[in-house]
């Protein structure tokens, strides 16, 4: 179940990060960053 | 050159680098609330993990010490348990008190200050706890103790169903009580963990034929079973005594009777299923309130809430709350009704008395502070 979990969350990051790098707006890639932080510490199942 | 309107690749390069050290900045201090705080246990206590009297949680993020005083006079069994609750703190300080100031003169003492240890190691989401509380020491030191979560890590224990069915009952709660230790007795011997982790502690209550048993916990002010003790059928006759004797000695305390029919509690199934006399305490706590305002360090141990002023001033609270509710006194409430209960179960019943010296009074830890009764942590 929770490796199920943790590929989902990879899969997601992958596409937010796929979208901020090819993001044209500043602002928009900050907020990209905001949602990287949290999926990077499920994957790690920090928090 | 980074513009703050078009954006590039270099600025997503950057902004991913700035996100990844955020990341390892919170991630350290996430994972730092998993280190076990450290105590300094009285001399002669014995130090025990809880997967010696049930090897199913060995190696699990919910076994947890148990401190075994033998004082080797024939006499009674007692355990006191904080930490069922790790947002609960004076339940916690409450068993560290105990654990690092008494002297076990007859009978046998447990102490089991962290009781889901899984739920030390993480906060409660969008309650804006603060991770840690600070005690000054009568050395100048300092000490600290986490302030952690009602339930069981969901990175230990995942995920929860939309309703918990108390397996011993059929009773079916909030899908999230799985994961409160205070909802899974008299636990399951391969269930969850937070099931496992109550299953664990029946068996110690049965092996080790424990008298009386004290689960310590905290409540919101504006809660009714606040300031109480709640006591099963076979407890009722002991705290009925203490109740009267701590209401004579200024200490106002209600007392209330298990409900037969809300199971999954220490006060309903460790009497139910074994020989223990089990009691429940609460004191009152703003810190886990629902009508706080600023939640931090200063709101947990001073209990001082404009807010909680004022409902108070409109009567909606359950305890007499003027301007704050410190820590110091809800340890102090904690300790002295224990102490209380020892001295009556002298009167009651002397063959499972257990007498223990030590441990500070209501009146000394309200004039000196909790700090005042804590042990140096010696060097590593």
């Amino acid at each position: 179940m929770t490796i199920v979990y943790r590929a989902i969350a990879l899969f997601i990051l992958v596409f937010v990060l796929r979208c901020m790098f090819r993001e044209k707006d500043f602002w928009k890639q900050v907020t990209a960053t905001m949602v990287v932080i949290p999926l990077v510490l499920r994957i790690l199942l920090i928090k | 050159m980074l513009s703050f309107n078009k954006g590039t690749r270099a600025s997503a390069a950057f902004l991913l680098a700035f996100a990844l050290v955020l990341a390892a900045f919170t991630g350290k201090n996430f994972l730092e609330m998993r280190l076990p705080d450290r105590v300094v246990p009285a001399p002669g206590f014995t130090s025990h993990m809880l997967s010696e009297w049930f090897p199913n949680i060995s190696g699990t993020p919910v076994d947890t010490p148990v401190f075994t005083q033998d004082s080797g006079v024939p006499g009674g069994s007692v355990l006191i348990m904080g930490g069922t609750h790790p947002n609960e703190p004076a339940a916690t300080m409450t068993a560290v008190i105990f654990l690092e100031r008494a002297n076990v003169s007859r009978g046998k003492l447990f102490v089991i200050p962290f009781a889901n240890m899984s739920a030390f190691g993480h906060n409660s989401p969008q309650e804006a706890s603060p991770q840690r509380i600070h005690f000054t020491l009568p050395d100048g030191s300092v000490r600290s103790f986490r302030y952690g979560s009602r339930a069981t890590n969901p990175v230990h224990q995942w995920p929860n169903p939309d309703i918990y069915i108390h397996e011993a009952s059929g009773q079916q709660l909030s899908g999230s009580e799985m994961a409160n230790l205070n909802r899974a007795h008299p636990g399951v011997e391969d269930g969850p963990l937070t099931q496992r982790l109550a299953r664990g502690l029946l068996e110690l209550l049965l092996r080790e034929e424990i008298d009386l048993a004290f689960d310590l916990h905290e409540a919101s002010p504006e809660y009714p079973v606040v300031n109480a003790i709640v006591a099963h059928e076979k407890s009722m006759m002991l705290a009925a005594m203490v109740t009267m004797e701590l209401e004579a000695r200024g200490v106002p305390i209600r007392l209330e009777p298990s409900p037969k029919n809300l199971r999954g509690l220490t006060h309903r199934e460790w009497g139910d299923a074994t020989a223990t006399m089990p009691i429940l305490m609460e004191t009152g706590n703003p810190s886990q309130g629902r009508l706080r305002g600023r939640t931090d360090e200063d709101l947990v141990m001073t209990g001082q809430d404009k807010f909680y002023a004022k409902a108070a001033e409109l009567g909606r609270l359950f305890i007499p709350y003027v301007t704050d509710q410190p820590m110091d006194l809800r340890v102090a409430r904690h300790t002295g009704s224990i102490l209380t209960f020892l001295e009556t179960l002298e009167f009651l019943d002397p063959e499972i008395a257990i007498t223990v010296e030590g441990v500070p009074s209501y009146g000394e830890i309200l004039e000196e502070g909790v700090g005042a009764f804590l042990s140096p942590v010696p060097d590593q």
